[in-house]
């Protein structure tokens, strides 16, 4: 098991440099004259070059990246182009957010999909007919769609919620509550539709086996076949699906907090690259591969803890 | 059992949630004004540097000004008013600023606001090289010459010089200050709000509460300021008609539901949109080089047509490109170029191109719906018009490159030596093939000559005479800025700016 982790660590790291050039080099790649973009329409050509200088622009592609990666690896990302603040801290300030509303939106998630999938598999009939139409209507409606209904009905018409974010540090509990519920919900609702889809084919899947109708025919109850061997079996599926679930809400957060205005990552993301920060994007980029990569693995240990079977030496 | 927790669990969250609700914000206000009032603004981007070197224009402005004084005062209609600065003019060369300062102002830090402080904030706007360091290229030096009085020397005359003094390069931070980091995220300057820090957030709100001791308590009209960062237009609307903000600016598609809910309109125009037609030789698009062409492409559009069917007629339709408050406007010149298919066609036969031609500009998907709306009106005279696709941040690279012979753009309509120095001038960023003629250049050089704004207006008068005449540009419409305030605020509009100046709003029912 720890050959195994420390061999998907030294992947991990091999990801993060291939991302991070290649993140690197498409910054540049479009031939945007990024000093240009800060200073505006107005500036001349000897403050668009001095700009250049001050950025470093003028020097060569490669030695920009090893600059940055050696300032990365040293633990300083550098500050943003377009503020004062070190891009560490940035991210450190939007990061708690953004996972708070990911995180939440995948406990809810999980335990949805799973009751959902489970009583489709197990009592079939209108059951799973319904879950059936749900998975479709559910997946026609872009999250976006439902935020914004969402936001006009519980938060315009009915004002229970605020419409856009009011966390802050210091926001007492409530307001993270109320601020991230229509968000959450706008998140869950696409991603429990499909999640509790594919968690019923895998139960399904577990019913048929021939260990299960052994079982079955030895007496044991229903109750103690779906914790103890059916769920157990459907775990691999149900993790990997829930683990590309949540690499897929990072990225959706974007747009879910640029309509709710949560000051997280996505909406860091949107605005940097928008800009061309380099710095900020870069950062973004290097905080989002480190997560995925341990989600990645800490899927795989989950599975391998839940079903020996899979477990990798 | 198991199952029985879940549920449990679940039945606690939701309670939990509910009771919450109760705790849901409400409205913002009851309309009643109080001394204390807060205003709450939502604002289209987030100010990630308070350094005042990093201030840029109009709504990205507007936040600066709640920490930062200007050396001068912009009316909302434009005029320039005293403010750090008491008086200031130039000698007769227009090169030497005698600028003369307020005695009795101090930085939120303590330190005290004079001469010294202009020219070290003058100093550190040019070494910061930021976001709006062009406002100050032509500053050859600035000198204290005592305690109050600054002279500003530079290096060839600048008729906006002053004007800039009323925007970026204006704000002025304390000198204590400027060296450091923490400017960055902690404003120090002489303005009328300090900047509560553990209240705000970066990227998401900015809290101001009144400044104490404030040398002139009339532009206090509010308790404090706070400006939530809302980029979206969708969380915008949310946030006005669910009251989590006072005023904010909407876009016509928007505007049904803040009208809807009864919200206050205030309408400016502050940017306009059309036809940059670049190739004034003919290099990349030979057609262009005749001047009956580009005056065919001006009678080939109906812009009252677009304003209605492209701005949901939140617009004007006009065939200049200088605006109303720039002083080299002429309302004539709104219909120099009526719809007239049939006089294009003719112009076009008589300049060989009876059969029309192909003009490529950049394509940006935001505009798709304008191309599709003009390439319709070209074509009914026989114009083709190909939008090859660019991503946005190349878009003014690649029109001030010079890679197109023509672009549909929004730009901001400014002074006119401003507006001049953006699309008419060789020096200007969207004159990107250098199109000059000498009777042109005389009169820029008249403008920038000028001893008085009169006569620098009537000499712009003439070069917007000249490029309507000469079709250098296609305008299409001067777009309406539209801008909401609850029951609760009062605002003014600013002229050149989409959203006021701070200065601008004020409480309900307050004189």
């Amino acid at each position: 098991m720890l050959s195994f982790t420390l061999r998907r660590l030294g992947a991990g790291a091999l990801l993060l440099v291939v991302i991070s050039a290649l993140a690197y080099v498409l910054m540049f790649a479009s031939g945007t004259n990024i000093a240009r973009n800060i200073l505006g329409e107005t500036a001349t050509e000897d403050q668009v070059a001095l700009k250049q200088q001050q950025l470093g622009l003028d020097q060569p592609l490669w030695q920009r990246y090893l600059g940055w990666a050696g300032s990365a690896l040293t633990g300083s990302l550098g500050r943003s182009w377009f503020g004062s603040e070190p891009v560490a801290q940035t991210i450190a300030t939007r990061l708690p957010v953004t996972l708070t509303l990911v995180l939440t939106a995948i406990v809810l998630t999980a335990i949805i999909a799973l009751a959902l999938g489970v009583l489709a598999a197990t009592k079939r009939g209108w059951v799973d007919k319904l879950l059936q139409v749900s998975v479709v209507v559910g997946d026609a409606i872009p999250g976006f769609v439902l935020a914004i209904i969402l936001a006009f009905v519980f938060a315009i018409q009915f004002k229970l919620f605020p419409a856009v974010s009011t966390i802050t540090p210091n926001a007492p509990a409530s307001a993270w509550l109320l601020s991230l519920t229509l968000p959450v919900l706008a998140i869950v609702i696409n991603a429990v539709t499909s999640s509790a889809q594919q968690i019923r084919s895998a139960v399904i899947r577990q019913y048929e086996r021939d260990s299960i109708r052994t079982l079955r025919s030895r007496g044991l109850g229903e109750g103690e076949i779906l914790f103890k061997h059916v769920l157990r079996g459907a775990s691999p599926a149900g993790l990997t699906v829930l683990s590309l679930q949540f690499i897929g809400m990072l990225g959706g957060a974007v747009i879910i907090e640029k309509l709710f205005a949560i000051p997280g990552i996505g909406n860091l993301a949107v605005t940097a690259t928008q800009l061309g920060d380099v710095p900020v994007v870069m950062g973004v980029v290097l905080y989002t591969v480190v997560i995925v990569v341990i989600v990645n693995l800490l899927v795989d240990l989950l599975n391998g803890w839940l079903n020996p079977k899979v477990r990798v030496a | 059992m198991k199952f029985r927790k879940i549920v449990t669990g679940i039945s606690v969250t939701a309670v939990a949630a509910l009771a919450l609700v109760g705790c849901a914000p409400g409205g913002s206000g009851d309309g009643s004004a109080s001394a204390d009032q807060t205003l709450t603004i939502g604002a289209l981007a987030d100010i990630t540097d308070w350094d005042p070197a990093q201030a840029h224009v109009g709504h990205a402005l507007q936040p600066y000004q709640a920490p930062y004084d200007t050396l001068i005062l912009r009316e909302p209609d434009g005029k320039l008013s005293p403010m750090l600065a008491t008086k200031w003019s130039y000698d007769d060369s227009l090169t030497k600023l005698t600028v003369d300062l307020r005695d009795d102002v101090t930085f939120s830090d303590g330190a005290k606001f004079d001469a010294d402080a202009v020219v070290a904030n003058f100093t550190h706007f040019q070494k910061e090289n930021g976001r709006q360091a062009a406002q100050l290229v032509n500053l050859d030096k600035a000198v204290a010459t005592d305690e109050d009085t600054v002279e500003v020397t530079l290096k060839q005359p600048d008729p906006a010089f002053t004007y800039f003094l009323s925007q970026a390069a204006g704000l002025m931070g304390s000198p204590k200050a400027l060296d450091g980091d923490a400017i960055g995220s902690d404003p120090v300057g002489t303005g009328p709000y300090v900047m509560d820090k553990k209240a705000s957030v970066a990227g998401s709100q900015y809290v101001f509460t009144k400044r104490k001791g404030y040398w002139n308590p009339d532009l206090q009209k509010f308790g404090g300021v706070t400006f939530k960062i809302l980029i979206d237009v969708t969380a915008r609307t949310n946030a006005l008609v669910s009251g989590q903000v006072n005023a904010t600016l909407l876009d016509a598609r928007s505007a049904s539901q803040a009208d809807g809910a009864g919200f206050t309109l205030t309408k400016s125009q502050v940017d306009w949109g059309g036809l940059l037609l670049l190739d004034r030789e003919g290099k990349l698009a030979p057609a262009l080089g005749d001047v009956r062409v580009r005056q065919a492409i001006n009678y080939a559009l109906d812009r009252k047509a677009l304003v209605k069917s492209l701005q949901v007629g939140y617009g004007t339709a006009t065939a200049q490109p200088f605006g109303p408050a720039s002083g080299a406007y002429d309302k004539s010149l709104d219909d120099a170029y009526p719809y007239d298919p049939a006089k294009a066609k003719k112009l076009l036969a008589e300049a060989g191109y009876a059969d029309g031609f192909t003009l490529t500009v950049p394509g940006i998907a935001s505009f798709e719906a304008i191309y599709a709306a003009v390439g319709q009106q070209l074509s009914e005279v026989g114009i083709t018009l190909k939008a090859d696709p660019v991503p946005d941040q190349e878009i003014v690279n690649k029109i001030a490159g010079g890679s197109f012979p023509a672009a549909y753009f929004q730009l901001f309509q400014g002074e006119a030596w401003v507006a001049i120095n953006q699309i008419i001038s060789t020096n200007a960023l969207y004159n990107s093939f250098d199109s000059m003629t000498p009777e042109l250049q005389e009169l820029i050089d008249e403008v920038q000559a000028a001893p008085t704004a009169k006569e620098g207006d009537a000499a712009a008068k003439k070069i917007n005479e000249l490029v309507v005449d000469q079709a250098w540009f296609a305008p299409l419409y001067r777009l309406d800025q539209l801008y909401y305030t609850d029951k609760t605020v009062t605002v003014v509009a600013q002229t050149q700016m989409a959203v006021p100046s701070i200065y601008n709003y004020a409480p309900a029912g307050a004189k």
